[in-house]
């Protein structure tokens, strides 16, 4: 799944995190300073970061991926849902056996049921969850009895568990059955979620905060934290500010001019490692006003290498980054074993770039000026969102560069909403968009491939189509040896950047700033809230929000409220 | 005067209807479909934008269409806000008190402050106080609102962190405060925005008020007065500044769009969850019916702060007071 | 009632002018004017960059104030100094033409109004006290929302035809009055046609308001086209506005201090002066009644 980012932060285990005794004691609150409102709480549908780190707190996966990020096999995965599981004999099918003491938050049982239940939702075209182009290996779901799930697989792959238990965590059934797919996004559910995990939704205030309590009945035990609060802010000046003045705990939106502050603050920390995030400025390849024919601009090849051409990558990343980001390599991360970091790319060359522009016809009359070809200029609306500073600085960065080679960019700034709804509908001209990778590189299937494209509901927004990109990526993800798989993984990333289909642009370091009081034991490689359940504040340095009474549990009258749309 | 009220409240309608029709065709004359965003946004279901479609028949002829939607203003529905999922009377109901309330406050405190400067420079008049304070409320009043601000901001949360950076209350702590605590927390978010805005508008209140003290001065009355015997001071206190309050009144009256404008700024700034910070966030999330919403209350709200100053008017001029 | 009026002397724009002359805050105030429009007028000669240029996006971006940037750079590395002297051109064109196109509608309607006078004139002024009613920053806020990326032609174009009102509705009376003055009403009997009593009679006498009206309207313009690209949705970069140049500083507005301070400065100046050449006319015009 790729996912457009607000802002996002991933750890890699060992980077951080206090060194000591283990935990005395538990509890207190943990407050992360954000910006914005998500667009839904639904796992697997929510496109904004801060939406995936609250349902992945409030919802579990079968079982949860190790700290190697191994995606091969169930190697190094642990039991989370599902206490135990066995293989078919032919190995095309996975029995998961589900953890019989597990509850939803409003206290049912959790059956063989909600998994069938949720695997076949995320399949259906009319809900168009993007994520439905990855599970296409997955044949289908059985429950032979209550707390079994049987997973059966068309063929034998590399990812079948990963397929099966990562992409998309558990949903109730008996919440969602009677809403129709197509009406899921505007449910009072989706505001509301409801799930497995060792928090549980308490409340949303938008522009406000959302509030997730200890779910003190845990089938895995109640968590340390009483609670986690993401203090919303409007702004990411002021995110930064509540950070700061110690209003909240965590803020991952950390940039170079926020460096001098950190360090007149003995209390904060800072934890930076290795990512799963890339940006880029995303070219729309068909016409916004009709998806059947090609971008009068982008259709074309070539104007997209000049393009390219004109823009100083690495000056832009360092100018916007200083050291917080490297250049991004194309639609895949450094992390990756089956990225090579060498990847030839389009190289910045501003003189060569006017004259393929020239070249393409697209001349300017006078020094200067803009060109154009046929009366057309060569302008178009650069889309980025308002609620990131760094994006908001390379599409300026970018209308300068692109000057300089005689184009005009009009930058446009929108909130992430109407910028997700523009890039779903494709009606855009280019987009900055961020993707979060998952610990699969054959998430960039679906952001980069035909069927991404194709699909009502495709996260592919630029609608870029190469067989051969699609041909190597299947090929290397069907390939069960590492060297095959890099190779295979290089000749795919070789076609689609010299295809240019964005101008690939940041790789950022997650930088994670947290005061210090949080004991943060155990962060999962691919999300740094991942074990946001094992943390806890000691009870010397606990501040007043962190001993307000814990919220009720929701009565049963309010779980029915929230059933009925 | 309960005809004259009839009569200024018939005005009103007057002017609201046309507001109706100012805002009708900004809807209409905006680029995409009417309502554009609740109807071409693919998160916004089928099933509301049918309704959406027969509510405001968009497939009428336009006089049919400007019929419907009077009915629906007359019914104080402003169509659906896309980015809050909700109508937006509903947004604004939520919103708009809180603008008020910084309004009223800025607006009893920059009366009171701009009357006291008024009444010192003109006690003083020509001297070297009175020109500092023509020259002090001068730079307020060219001051641009949001630059003002950011000042403001910078200062009393940066340099001095003494208030917190903005929102109406804690975002995570105000649930569990007790009453007394909820109160506090409400006035500590209160004061910057509010002492911005009276900031703002006292310069106005001050040069006009001083203006109007030093016009009454030469009336036979206070020459009387005078001849009386009676102070300086005590006749600017007992006679000119009685006889200055009408043009006072009027004030009242003008100052709101001028008060409502810099609440949209302040708001911005300090994250102040009223009307001008629904606007603002609005124009990001082109969220339309929102931006038009606010603008037919907004001039709702100018149009009843010039009928209650109108009104006070009549009920403080005798002359007026008759009829 | 103005008996200089029938046979000026002296022209009201002289009196006015003699009016400032003759204070020294007026004097100061149109000196400091003077010379921010000569800024503003030989920007792109003064200016040391080019205020869109990045010459150094990782060397020389947010520099503070030195002798090379004496109001530093931006977060892109363009000249402050240099964005700011572009910004007082942008921002009095956006202010005088914008004006301009106010005071064109403002003097036909309330020309048409006061001189037709009954049933006409009435309804004139209903849809006035309509448009009245109408925060100018809302409307403007609701036009500019629904038109995102408009040129600065048209954002003048905009903030020219919601500024008219209050105008119109002042030579409205003016017209009014005027019309029934004796002066008036003599050339009336003496023959003068309709035209030349417009012309030679009520125009010349329309003058003094007028000027006052565009004076204080240039510096509303200037702050509301500030605010409205602080908004992001005025001048669109890389356009030089005052407004823009605090927007792009305005998310570390501790560390990049001079992005607001200078074109603040610069504004206040301007917004100042005007506010103190109209008052004195506005003085001028009253006591010459």
């Amino acid at each position: 799944m790729a996912t457009l980012k607000l802002a996002g932060l991933l750890l890699v285990a060992g980077c951080v995190g206090t060194e000591g005794p283990p935990p005395k004691t538990s509890g207190g609150t943990l407050v992360i300073s954000a910006v914005g409102d998500p667009d839904l709480l639904i796992p697997a549908l929510t496109s904004s970061a801060l939406g995936l780190q609250v349902t992945d707190l409030v919802h579990d996966r079968l079982a949860d991926i190790g700290d190697s990020l191994n995606i091969v096999g169930d190697r190094g995965f642990s039991p989370r849902l599902s206490d135990t599981w066995t293989w078919g004999r032919d190995s095309l099918s996975i029995a998961f056996h589900i953890d019989e003491s597990a509850r939803w938050h409003d206290g049912r049982a959790v059956r063989s049921g909600d998994v069938r239940f949720t695997f076949e939702s995320f399949r259906d075209s009319t809900l168009g969850a993007s994520v439905a182009s990855l599970l296409t290996n997955i044949d289908s779901v059985t429950t032979p009895d209550s707390a079994t799930a049987v997973f059966w697989f068309r063929s034998r792959a590399p990812q079948q568990f990963y397929d099966a238990v990562y992409l998309t965590p558990i949903m109730p059934a008996h919440i969602w059955r009677d809403i129709p797919p197509s009406a899921w996004r505007r449910s009072p559910a989706a505001r509301a979620p409801v799930g497995t995990g060792r928090f549980r939704f308490v409340r949303w205030t938008p522009r406000g905060s959302i509030e997730l309590a200890a779910d003190t009945m845990n089938y895995h035990g109640a968590p340390k934290l009483t609670r986690v609060i993401w203090s919303l802010a409007p702004d990411p000046t002021t995110a930064a500010t509540r950070f700061f003045s110690g209003e909240a705990d965590l803020f991952e939106g950390l940039r170079p001019e926020h460096m001098a502050t950190l360090k007149t603050l003995p209390n904060v920390r800072i934890a930076q490692t290795r990512g799963l995030i890339y940006s880029g400025a995303q070219f729309n390849l068909r016409d916004p006003a009709s998806r059947a024919r090609p971008h009068p601009l982008f259709g074309d090849r070539e104007l997209r290498r000049a393009l390219t051409m004109a823009v100083d990558r690495s000056a832009i990343v360092r100018s916007v980054y200083d050291s917080l980001a490297l250049p991004a390599l194309g639609p895949t991360v450094r992390m990756y074993s089956t990225t090579d970091p060498k990847l030839p790319q389009i190289p910045f060359d501003l003189a060569r770039s006017r004259q393929v522009l020239d070249s393409l016809g697209w001349r300017a009359t006078t020094a200067g000026g803009t060109r154009a070809r046929n009366g057309r200029p060569l302008q178009f609306t650069l889309s980025v969102p308002g609620s990131s500073v760094a994006r908001v600085r390379m599409a300026v960065l970018i209308q300068e560069q692109l000057r300089q080679a005689g184009v005009k960019v009009d930058v446009e700034q929108v909130d992430i909403p109407v910028l997700v709804d523009r890039m779903r509908k494709r009606t855009f001209d280019m987009v900055i968009g961020g993707w979060q990778a998952q610990a699969s590189p054959g998430s960039g299937r679906q952001s980069w491939g035909s069927s991404g494209s194709r699909a009502r509901d495709g996260s592919n927004y630029g609608s870029y189509e190469n067989p051969l990109f699609d041909t190597y990526v299947d090929s290397a993800l069907a390939a069960f040896d590492i060297t095959t798989r890099r190779a295979l993984f290089t000749k795919a990333y070789q076609v689609i950047i010299q295809d240019a289909a964005a101008i690939w642009l940041a790789e950022p370091i997650p930088t994670l700033g947290y005061h210090s009081r949080l004991q943060t034991s155990g962060l999962r490689p691919d999300a740094w809230w991942g074990r946001v359940g094992e943390w806890w504040i000691p009870d010397d340095q606990r501040i007043p929000r962190d001993n307000a009474p814990p919220p009720a549990a929701p009565s049963s009258a309010d779980t029915a409220a929230r059933k009925a749309p | 005067m309960l005809r004259y009220a009839a009569g200024r409240l018939a005005q009103a309608a007057v002017i609201v209807a046309f507001v109706a029709v100012i805002s009708f065709a900004l809807i209409h004359l905006a680029p995409g479909d009417p309502f554009s965003g609740a109807i071409d946004n693919p998160s916004v279901s089928e099933a509301i934008r049918e309704r959406l479609r027969a509510q405001y028949g968009f497939d009428r002829p336009l006089p049919e269409q400007f019929a419907r939607y009077l009915s629906q203003l007359a019914r104080g529905e402003l169509g659906w806000s896309h980015s809050h999922d909700r109508p937006v009377r509903d947004v604004l109901a939520n919103a708009v008190p809180n603008t008020l309330l910084l309004m009223s406050i800025a607006l009893v405190a920059s009366f009171a402050l701009g009357i006291l400067i008024a009444f010192v420079q003109v006690a003083r008049r020509g001297s070297s106080v009175d020109h500092a304070l023509s020259g002090v409320s001068l730079l307020f009043l060219s001051m641009p609102d949001f630059w003002l601000a950011l000042l403001a901001l910078l200062t009393f949360t940066y340099w001095f962190p003494i208030f917190p950076v903005g929102g109406a209350v804690d975002p995570v702590m105000h649930e569990y405060m007790g009453l007394g605590g909820r109160i506090l927390d409400r006035l500590k978010h209160l004061a910057l925005p509010a002492l911005t805005l009276t900031l703002l508008a006292s310069a106005g209140v001050a040069r006009y008020q001083r203006a109007a003290l030093l016009d009454v001065l030469p009336a036979d009355y206070i020459r009387t007065a005078r001849l009386k015997g009676l102070t300086e001071r005590a006749i600017l206190r007992r006679h000119a500044l009685r006889n200055a309050l009408l043009p006072i009144i009027s004030l009242i009256g003008l100052s709101f769009p001028a008060l409502l404008t810099g609440a949209v700024f302040i708001e911005r700034i300090f994250a102040w969850p009223g009307m001008g910070y629904a606007l603002v966030n609005a124009i990001g999330s082109r969220d339309y019916p929102l931006v038009v919403g606010s603008v037919i209350i907004g001039s709702v709200m100018v149009m009843a702060g010039s009928f209650i100053a109108d009104m006070l008017y009549a009920w403080a001029d005798p002359r007026l007071r008759g009829t | 009632m103005a008996p200089d009026a029938a046979t000026p002397r002296q022209s009201p724009l002289g009196r006015s002018f003699a009016r400032i002359i003759g204070r020294r805050s007026s004097r100061l105030a149109l000196g400091i004017l003077t010379a921010i429009v000569l800024l503003g007028l030989f920007a792109p000669l003064i200016a040391p960059y080019d205020p869109a240029a990045q010459p150094d996006i990782v060397g020389m971006k947010e520099l503070p104030p030195s002798l090379a940037h004496p109001f530093g750079t931006d977060p892109y590395s363009r000249d402050v100094l240099s964005r700011v002297l572009y910004g007082a051109r942008l921002s009095l064109l956006i202010g005088s033409l914008a004006t301009l196109v106010s005071l064109t509608f403002g003097l036909a309607y309330g020309a048409i109004a006061g001189y037709a006078g009954g049933v006409l004139d009435a309804i004139m002024m209903r849809i006035l006290d309509g448009f009245l009613a109408i925060p100018r920053l809302l409307l403007l806020v609701a036009i500019l929302a629904a038109w995102p990326q408009l040129s600065v032609a048209a954002l003048i174009v905009f903030l020219g035809v919601t500024g008219w009102f209050g105008l119109s509705r002042i030579v409205r009376g003016q017209v009014l009055a005027l019309k029934h003055a004796e002066f008036v009403t003599a050339a009336r009997a003496l023959g003068a046609s309709r035209r030349r009593i417009l012309w030679r009679h009520l125009l010349p006498n329309l003058v003094s308001p007028v000027v006052v009206a565009a004076t204080l309207g240039v510096a509303h313009v200037i702050v509301l086209e500030a605010g409205l690209s602080f908004l992001g949705i005025g001048v669109p970069q890389p356009g030089a506005s005052w407004g823009n140049i605090i927007r792009d500083g305005s998310d570390q507005v501790a560390a990049l201090w001079w992005m607001s301070l200078f074109p603040g400065l610069m504004m206040v100046l301007t917004v100042m002066t005007l506010n103190v050449l109209g008052e004195t006319l506005r003085d001028a015009y009253d006591r010459s009644w």
